[in-house]
């Protein structure tokens, strides 16, 4: 586990942007008192740390160069760094404000051992123009006590005892009320509590000092929460020169995706949702992320949908000075039957999804759909609109005809707005057709009309909306609507109507071929 | 004679990999299909467009008439061909050939059948849209898709934020294998004529059927094969207040690469879903069968 701490990452934000020549100091308010809240460390040489007031502050070096804090821009470098640190494991947790934990287990010995990726990391960071301190431990909190309060290095597992023993309570991340009652009763560090009875520090100070402790001593296994969950498969590859070239990256692409086929072909997956990181060379992460309408393995489709991405992408690829490494991973992967190829039918099949894939890669999923049929009555929800790369086997057409059959349907129009629009209409009797309707400022004589289909509004629902009677019209041009007239006369003029129901008014829903 | 010979220096010119025909797709009205030589080409694009944009229910109708003759596994009917012209026809489809050929391959080791002339085997459609049009005319309505003998789950639609879009969505649709009917709905009156030049070679590449529904007439000059302004037509007065079920379609024919052009008006049968000749509404003269000055062409 590595503990990874940025002991001035506000004031590293704002030095890296500006050139600065006095102390630097951030400032925020706490309750009524505008107080020090990071320091950089000259200013720290000269005496001032968190917690001091500013007027204070100022008293004693009347030339500081004040910043107000941004927690926002804080947590954001927070996360571009964990991002960056991808590179090294799968397994990054932000650890708010100003650290970040990786889970470094098996990952080591790509970068040649821990010491090597630890170098790594510092040469990197530093270059960067980070402070910061690495400790590396078996457990979450003894890496963390290590980097935050001890001698920052690589500490074997099983020496956690003797590594927490000197450093006070505070390493155990306890909340500073519990060390300060603890400091009370003159427990100040760690040592002094790790052989103490447990039953009477558990009575006095609850169970989380207890708990902390065995989590940092390896007793307790401690989950780590990764800011990103974590691929099922992934491929990567690191490059001696960085790549910028966008027929490169989908070179690579390509070749990554063609690793992951053996592996996803050996537990007969295939991935539904894929990946790209492309790790810049100045830290920079860009993920771009495509999804498929059916398991995928192959490294052509996949390079094909990546085409369409980064065609799509809204700021074009800015490569910087080059990627110089580049991971493919399955986010989301899903059994794959192997298929027989050459029948007809199949391939039509793997055409069809190759096209919605591309389509929806390039345009996004949301505008490319299937009509899917819903068990509803009411003609705007009897259909749903769902996104192609998301649609079932089922889509539920089947029972609609069987429905259709069974009840004689009367024609459904061929086109049906979203939202009624709605006209003016005068009738001849009150429940009967319109005779002329004005739809879109233009006015309409109806020369024929069919009706009235009567579909009930969804009484059981507060939203049901009232009954509505639908009319087939055709005016004189020859051009065919679908016209209702929601609520009735009936009920209008026998009075049933609660206070407050609008009389009944005419929409236009759909229009006929 | 002098045909053949035109026949054989399109086949030079043309680059390696474009089907050579993929067939028509017979209207199955005789008026209709004799001018366009057997029925509308397959592999080619066709612009169909409302005289107002009043009309543009009645002219995707049309449209989505021609993708349902398009999806549906045979021609509807042979008959309307004129037999001569048929049977020259076949002569020169090198196609039909190879479809008699293929009966002596073994089934099983052959790959899926392609342009066949009869796009057997494709049973799906695209209809892409702009954004606005869907808020504007309305989206697909899939139990309204029926009437036409089209099945809701063979439609896949697609909302181009763009013209741009839109066409690279078509064109990209129509490279597929299995897709049979490409639906481009565009509002605006501007098209590119590369772009169109563009989507009559993909078209032309996998045989497809490829529609361009446009809102208003184009004014522009145009490479599509056909060019069709369709609008609603009342239906005959003898039904009374009865509202016809059976659509009316007035058509004309405005622009055709073979030459002859036309109006007729026509009827969308849902019983055996094919275009019919309607009786007219009221009287009128013969519908003119004319070859016009070159420069509409």
């Amino acid at each position: 586990m590595l503990s990874l701490w940025l002991r001035r990452l506000s004031t590293d934000r704002i030095a890296r942007s500006r050139k600065q020549t006095a102390p630097l100091i951030v400032t925020g308010k706490r309750g009524n008192a505008e107080l020090l809240v990071a320091v950089d460390d000259i200013a720290e040489q000269r005496g001032l740390s968190p917690g001091l007031a500013l007027a204070q502050a100022r008293a004693m070096h009347p030339v500081l160069d004040v910043v107000p804090e941004d927690a926002e821009a804080d947590a954001a470098l927070l996360e571009t760094i964990a991002d960056w640190c991808l590179r090294y494991t799968p397994l990054v947790a932000c650890d708010a404000p100003d650290g970040l934990l990786l889970d470094i287990s098996g990952c080591a010995h790509l970068y040649g051992g821990e010491d090597t990726l630890v170098a790594d990391l510092s040469g990197r960071l530093e270059a960067a123009g980070f402070a910061f301190s690495i400790a590396i431990a078996g457990s979450i909190g003894a890496a963390w006590a290590a980097a935050h309060f001890g001698a920052p290095g690589n500490y074997a597992c099983g020496n956690e005892r003797s590594l927490l023993a000197p450093l006070p309570l505070a390493a155990l991340r306890l909340a500073p009320e519990t060390v300060a009652s603890l400091a009370r009763v003159g427990l100040k560090r760690i040592g002094d509590i790790v052989d103490m009875p447990r039953a009477p520090l558990t009575a006095r100070f609850g169970s989380g000092v207890l708990r902390q402790l065995d989590r940092a001593l390896c007793a307790e296994h401690e989950p780590l929460t990764p800011r990103l969950p974590v691929a099922p498969y992934v491929a990567e590859q690191r490059f001696a020169e960085p790549i910028a070239r966008e027929e490169d990256v989908l070179a690579i692409t390509a070749r990554l995706a063609g690793r992951l086929k053996v592996a996803l072909e050996r537990r007969g997956d295939g991935a539904r949702r894929i990946e790209l990181t492309l790790f810049r060379t100045d830290g920079a992460v860009r993920r771009i992320a495509a999804g498929t309408s059916r398991p995928l393995r192959d490294p052509e489709d996949i390079r094909a949908l990546f085409v369409e991405r980064l065609a799509a992408l809204a700021d074009a690829l800015d490569p910087g000075f080059g990627f110089d490494m580049a991971r493919l991973s399955v986010t989301v992967a899903e059994p794959c039957q192997a298929e027989q190829i050459g029948i007809g039918g199949q391939e039509d099949a793997a055409a069809i999804g190759r096209l919605v894939d591309r389509l929806s890669a390039r345009l996004g999923s949301q505008r490319v759909r299937r009509l899917i049929a819903q068990d509803s009555h009411i003609p705007e929800f009897a259909v749903a609109s769902v996104p192609a790369q998301m649609t079932g086997t089922d889509d539920g057409w089947a029972a609609f005809r069987r429905y259709r059959d069974d009840v004689a349907l009367a024609p459904r129009p061929m086109r049906l707005f979203t939202r009624p629009e709605p006209i003016e209409a005068v009738a001849e009797v009150p429940d009967g057709p319109p005779l002329r309707f004005r739809w879109r400022r233009a006015l309409h004589e109806v020369i024929a009309a069919e009706g009235p289909e009567r579909i009930e509004g969804a009484w059981w629902s507060e939203h049901g909306g009232p009954a509505r009677d639908y009319f087939r019209v055709e005016d004189k041009t020859g051009l065919r609507f679908w016209l209702f007239r929601a609520g009735l006369y009936r009920d209008l003029l026998r009075g049933d109507l609660t206070p407050g129901t609008p009389a009944p008014a005419w929409f236009l829903h759909g229009t006929f071929a | 004679m002098l045909e053949q010979l035109r026949q054989r220096l399109q086949a030079l010119q043309k680059p390696p990999g474009i089907e050579d025909n993929p067939g028509v797709l017979p209207l199955g009205v005789e008026a209709i299909d004799a001018p366009l030589g057997g029925g509308l080409a397959r592999g080619a694009l066709h612009e169909i467009a409302a005289p107002s944009e009043a009309h543009l229910a009645a002219a995707a109708g049309f449209v989505l008439g021609l993708a349902a003759l398009s999806l549906s596994p045979s021609p509807r009917s042979n008959t309307s061909v004129i037999p001569g012209r048929e049977r020259s026809e076949r002569t020169r489809n090198p196609e039909t050939h190879s479809e008699i050929a293929s009966g002596f391959r073994v089934r099983g080791l052959t790959a899926a059948p392609r342009n066949d002339g009869e796009g057997a085997g494709r049973g799906e459609f695209v209809w892409i849209a702009e954004d606005m049009a869907l808020t504007e005319s309305g989206a697909p309505y899939g139990p309204g898709l029926d009437a036409f003998g089209l099945k809701p789950e063979q439609l896949v639609t697609v909302t181009a934020a763009c013209t741009r879009d839109l066409l690279w969505a078509m064109e990209e649709a129509l490279r597929c294998r299995a897709i049979a009917a490409v639906i481009g709905e565009m509002r605006g009156s501007e098209i590119d004529s590369v772009a169109v030049r563009r989507l009559s070679l993909a078209a032309a590449e996998s045989g497809a059927l490829a529609l361009l529904l446009r809102a208003t007439p184009p004014t522009d000059a145009s490479t599509a094969a056909t060019r069709w302004i369709v609008g609603a037509a009342p239906s005959s007065p003898s039904s009374g207040w009865e509202c016809e079920r059976a659509p009316r379609f007035a058509a004309t024919l405005v622009r055709n690469r073979r030459g002859p052009v036309g109006s007729w008006i026509l009827q969308w049968s849902d019983i055996d879903e094919r275009f019919l000749l309607a009786t007219h509404a009221q009287p009128v003269a013969a519908p003119p069968l004319d070859r016009p000055h070159r420069k509409v062409a």
